[in-house]
């Protein structure tokens, strides 16, 4: 049996369950992760049985809940939000503060971490869709474009459609719009990225940019927002590993 | 006030600049130029008065450049009892014409950005983003704003201003003088005229210490009296948009009432409103209407959507729809007949504490309904303008009992004035498509 | 600690022959309406009602405070008030005004008060004309015409109501009360009689204890804190709010005046209370203030619960912020409107801003 972790990490959001084991080191040891189901507690009740199988009895193991439904998790000796637990996995990640750009499926933040991991500021953008990934998602959906493909389509446009809906309900008939006046596809989509950015950036400006810019979130993996945010912010985008699981992390190594 | 900022004012604008405006107005009368995709099937020409009228701005925005070091400078809000600064030789700015500038122009997202960026929220009036945006990133449409040194607040047009102006006050470290208007739910009472008067009153020796000089009083009664004659010709202008076809559009007051807002008190604004009074009797005389198959008339509630004025023009003139009075534009000149140089402190209280915007709800309905009579329309276009709450509260019953106990059709049209993240024009389209069927029962 | 219902105050009070005024934010001359008999019963929304009818004349983007309150007399909620006092508090309060005198044409009479911008001395005596209007229109009505001893009998109520507040404040950490029973107790203000609210603040001031009350002190800035749920997240969050600059609870400490004319003293209590963007004070003003509240009360943060749309509180955000991080103090802010339940998304920021000054 591998050596037992001294703590574990949990974070339950909205598109993704995450768990991560660490040793005493903080070293990550092991990590799950699954597309959130509709009930929380049967799914992270799932989560321990994995664990369990893996290191054997955990119940004993310090546990910090973070993310949209840390409530629910009653295994956990502590909750946390996930902007907490975030700038601690990244900073212990990289070595270093900074400003850690997130993009999530329901929401966005921007945090400013100082130079000893803690949270000195941060915004969020948790009231409308069109700061999210899920402006992306069903807007690149009326393109019928894959979201996987996106952010490949759009940097590969040579000009970019200009979207000034602020609303995503009052872009997709922009969109309707522009795809009746014969706009290419990815030129348009270009536009939404545009429009996606554009919110992170007054976000960032609104806070004070500290360098260096970090990247963390679900989408990362598209390569037009960091390459993008790079552009509009003027400063080159680190990622850490396993940028999804940043919140997990920093959860486990609060419960350390 | 120094010697070297007085050279470079007299060399670049008085010499320089205003050389070059006059070349380029005296070209463009020559042959008179109509721009490139001007619908000249639907809309008169532009007006022949237009270069002089962007002569005077321009020149009114670069004599600002030059004005630090030259004159004291003030910033004032719309509505505000300018005539005291004008005595006393001030250099008078608009931030509200300022952001219009900024709106028409297109510069609106990027400067009142600036302002989103430093924390002010997208729910406050675009026009004071804008203006803050522009203070705080030096960003402008216009070239460089010339710092203030003294501040002019009115309630009159509404109560944000105060908290804008504060916020200038703050940053720039400079006198504020708010002049608080009562609003008049009812009537106006003699106290409140008298408040208004102790007001201005009380202004005067801020206003004089923080330009070192002292009020003439045959200097007011004079200013006072060239605003008045400017108000009164620019009345008479409106009052043109009576005939049938209306020489010229709501959309051209919303440009040509820069000079009233703006230079009010000055004898160039006098001049440029009797020049505009002859080239709107020539059109009335040569039966040219502003929209060129006039068959509708509507009234325009509200202020302006600066950043769309040709598109809604465009669009109503298509259909042969002309937009013939503004309540907004109207409110420059309903005033006139409370001036009276004679009495200037008396008379400017009275005049200041009428605008429309400070008068109730049922009185605004009154004026629409009076409005519509007058200029025998079809319709009223109310702008429901995110930014301007005192305006557009109170729109839906206006709106609704135009329609139920007047028999006016009336639309109500969401949008903002000066911010185009606010507007949709596919929504806008669909709303001016079913009143315009509307107007067509 | 009972706390008396609204409707029960309402309905003793106008057993015993009093009438009624339902009063909308935020300053208005309480002691004047009692000199007539009349209880002001202030109307802060009320939050959590269906506010649909006051979009019958209003627009979206007038603040949920006005909403409700429209709706709220639409849908019979101000059936017991004789009068609806609407101070001009703000655009949208003036706007309120209007469609209610010329639209909406409530049963109740309507009065109207208008609130000076400035602090001079032409600015008071505008406010004691204008509150003696007041006194006018209601002795036309009501018939009644009390006179300076009277009012004065009234004053000294309120002003010693407003004293005894004061007290409560200042010795709010040494109550083991939590947040929310401690605003509950506060807001009784707004419509409790002023001798009734001397005695339940004496009895609970009876109560004091040596003890230091714990939780991470906090300030909180804004209009109303509403919803009050706020404040029993605040208790789960281990935070406590040891002061506020909230413009219906500590912006509304009206201090004692001199004048011997009672119109003259009730214009002087108004103008007497904390800096408050309706009524004319600068941003320095407010700042100065709003740092010396943190450090008399050695609060870790500021949070600042704004009801959204809220123009006179936006504007001076973004200084006042600066102004506490010049000094070290976080701040966060929030955005509410008062119908909706706070959400998680809400209660994740402030428990982030909680993790951030701990």
């Amino acid at each position: 049996m591998p050596a037992n972790p001294a703590a574990l990490g949990i974070d339950v959001g909205s598109t993704t369950v995450k768990l991560i084991a660490v040793d005493r080191n903080g070293v990550i040891l092991w990590h799950h992760l699954k597309t959130a189901e509709p009930r929380v507690e049967p799914q992270v009740d799932n989560f321990f049985e994995m664990v369990s199988k893996k290191f054997g009895d955990v119940s004993d193991i310090p546990l910090v809940a973070t993310g949209y439904g840390r409530k629910l998790v009653r295994q956990a000796a502590r909750q946390i939000t996930e902007i907490t637990c975030h700038a601690r996995g990244v900073y212990q990640q990289l070595g270093h503060g900074g400003t850690l750009v997130d993009i999530g499926g329901q929401d966005s933040k921007v945090i400013i971490i100082n130079s000893s991991g803690q949270v000195e500021d941060f915004t969020m953008n948790d009231k409308c869709a069109a700061g999210t990934g899920r402006f992306l998602e069903s807007t690149a959906g009326r393109l019928h474009v894959d979201v996987d493909q996106m952010g490949t389509v759009a940097l590969a446009a040579q000009e970019e459609a200009p979207i000034s809906s602020t609303c995503t309900v009052f872009a997709e008939s922009e969109i309707i719009s522009k795809i009746a006046n014969g706009i290419a596809v990815e030129t348009i989509l270009k536009g939404l990225h545009r429009s996606l950015i554009s919110r992170i950036v007054a976000m960032i400006r609104s806070l004070g940019l500290i360098p260096p810019l970090m990247l963390s979130g679900g989408v990362v993996k598209n390569p037009a927002i960091r390459s993008m945010l790079s552009e509009e912010t003027g400063e080159s985008v680190i990622l850490p590993e396993l940028p999804q699981l940043m919140g997990a992390y920093g959860a486990a190594l609060m419960a350390l | 006030m120094n010697i070297a900022s007085h050279i470079k004012y007299f060399v670049n604008v008085q010499v320089g600049a205003r050389s070059y405006i006059r070349l380029k107005r005296r070209q463009g009368a020559r042959k008179p130029r109509i721009p490139l995709n001007w619908n000249t099937k639907c809309l008169a020409p532009p007006l022949k008065i237009d270069g002089l009228t962007k002569e005077l701005i321009a020149l009114h925005y670069l004599s600002g450049r030059y004005a630090d070091g030259r004159k004291s400078v003030a910033w004032v809000t719309s509505g505000a009892p300018v005539e005291i600064l004008q005595a006393l030789g001030y250099y008078v700015l608009y931030p509200e014409n300022h952001a219009a500038v900024c709106g028409v122009k297109r510069k609106v997202v990027e400067i009142a950005g600036e302002a989103e960026n430093a924390g002010y929220s997208r729910d406050i009036c675009s026009y004071a983003r804008t203006d803050i945006g522009a203070m705080l990133s030096g960003k402008s449409a216009v070239g460089q704003l010339p710092k203030p040194d003294l501040l002019l607040a009115c309630t009159n047009i509404c109560q944000t201003v105060l908290h804008w102006y504060r916020v200038l006050a703050h940053h720039f470290d400079i006198p504020l003088i708010t002049i608080d208007t009562p609003f008049i739910y009812t009537e106006s009472s003699d106290a409140d005229i008298k408040y208004v008067k102790r007001q201005l009153e009380d202004s005067i020796p801020v206003a004089e210490q923080a330009c070192s000089r002292r009020l003439k009083y045959k200097k007011l009664q004079d200013v006072l009296k060239m605003s008045k004659d400017a108000s009164e010709l620019w009345l008479q202008i409106m009052q043109r948009g009576r005939h049938r076809p209306a020489p010229i559009s709501a959309f051209d007051q919303f440009i040509q009432m820069a000079p009233i807002v703006e230079m009010r008190g000055k004898s160039a604004t006098v001049d440029f409103y009797a020049a505009l009074l002859r080239e709107v009797d020539e059109r009335i005389e040569k039966g040219i209407g502003a929209v060129v198959h006039e068959r509708k008339r509507l009234l325009w509630d509200n202020l302006p959507i600066w950043y769309r004025l040709r598109y809604l023009a465009e669009y109503l003139g298509e259909r042969g729809i002309a937009v013939v009075a503004s309540t907004y534009t109207n409110a420059w000149g309903e005033l006139a007949p409370f001036m009276d140089e004679n009495r200037p402190i008396e008379s400017m209280a009275k005049t200041y504490i009428h605008p429309i915007l400070n008068r109730s709800t049922g009185s605004k309905l009154e004026t629409m309904k009076k409005m519509s009579e007058d200029f025998h329309l079809n319709g009223v276009i109310l702008h429901s303008d995110r930014s301007c709450k005192p305006y557009s509260i109170g729109q839906i019953d206006q709106r609704n009992k135009l329609i139920r106990e007047y028999g006016i059709p009336a639309l109500l049209l969401e949008a903002d004035h000066n911010d185009p993240r606010s507007f949709s024009e596919e929504q806008t389209a669909s709303r001016l498509d079913a009143f315009v069927e509307m107007l067509e029962n | 600690m009972k706390i008396p219902q609204r409707k029960h105050i309402i309905k003793e009070f106008k057993g015993q022959g009093g009438k009624v005024a339902a009063v909308l934010p935020i300053h208005y001359p309480r002691a004047l309406f009692r000199a007539f008999s009349i209880l002001p019963v202030e109307v802060w929304g009320p939050p959590g009602i269906d506010s649909s009818y006051g979009g019958t004349h209003l627009q979206a983007y007038i603040c949920s405070i006005v909403h409700n309150a429209l709706s709220f007399l639409k849908t019979g909620g101000l059936d017991e008030a004789d009068f609806i006092l609407i101070p001009h508090t703000c655009d949208s309060l003036q706007g309120l005004g209007s469609v209610l005198i010329d639209f909406v044409r409530p049963p109740q009479q309507v009065l109207t008060l208008y609130l000076p911008r400035s602090k001079g001395k032409t600015d008071y005596e505008f406010l004691a004309n204008e509150i003696r209007r007041i006194y006018n229109r209601l002795s036309e009505i009501t018939g009644l015409h009390p006179d300076d001893t009277a009012i004065f009998k009234a004053i000294k109520i309120e002003e010693n109501a407003d004293r005894t507040l004061a007290e409560l404040y200042s010795k709010r950490q040494m109550f083991t009360l939590d947040n929310l029973d401690f605003y509950r107790l506060i807001r009784t203000r707004e419509f409790l009689p002023a001798e009734h609210f001397i005695d339940m603040a004496q009895s609970v001031l009876s109560l004091l204890n040596e003890e230091k009350l714990n939780g991470v002190p906090i300030i909180l800035s804004g209009i109303v804190p509403e919803p009050m749920e706020v404040m029993s997240a605040l208790n789960e969050m281990g935070a406590c709010v040891v002061a506020d600059d909230l413009a219906c609870c500590g912006r509304r400490l009206y201090q004692s005046g001199s004048s011997t004319d009672p119109f003259q003293r009730l214009s002087e209590n108004i103008f007497s209370a904390a800096p408050d963007p309706t009524r004319g004070d600068s941003l320095q003003d407010r700042i100065d203030y709003l740092k010396g509240l943190v450090n008399k009360s050695k609060a870790k943060g500021v949070i600042f619960y704004d009801v959204k749309f809220c123009e006179p509180e936006l504007f001076d955000l973004p200084d006042l912020r600066k102004a506490l991080k010049g000094e070290g103090v976080p701040s966060l802010t929030l955005e509410v409107d008062i119908n909706d339940p706070i959400s998680n998304q809400m209660l994740t920021r402030i428990e982030t801003f909680m993790e951030v000054i701990k």
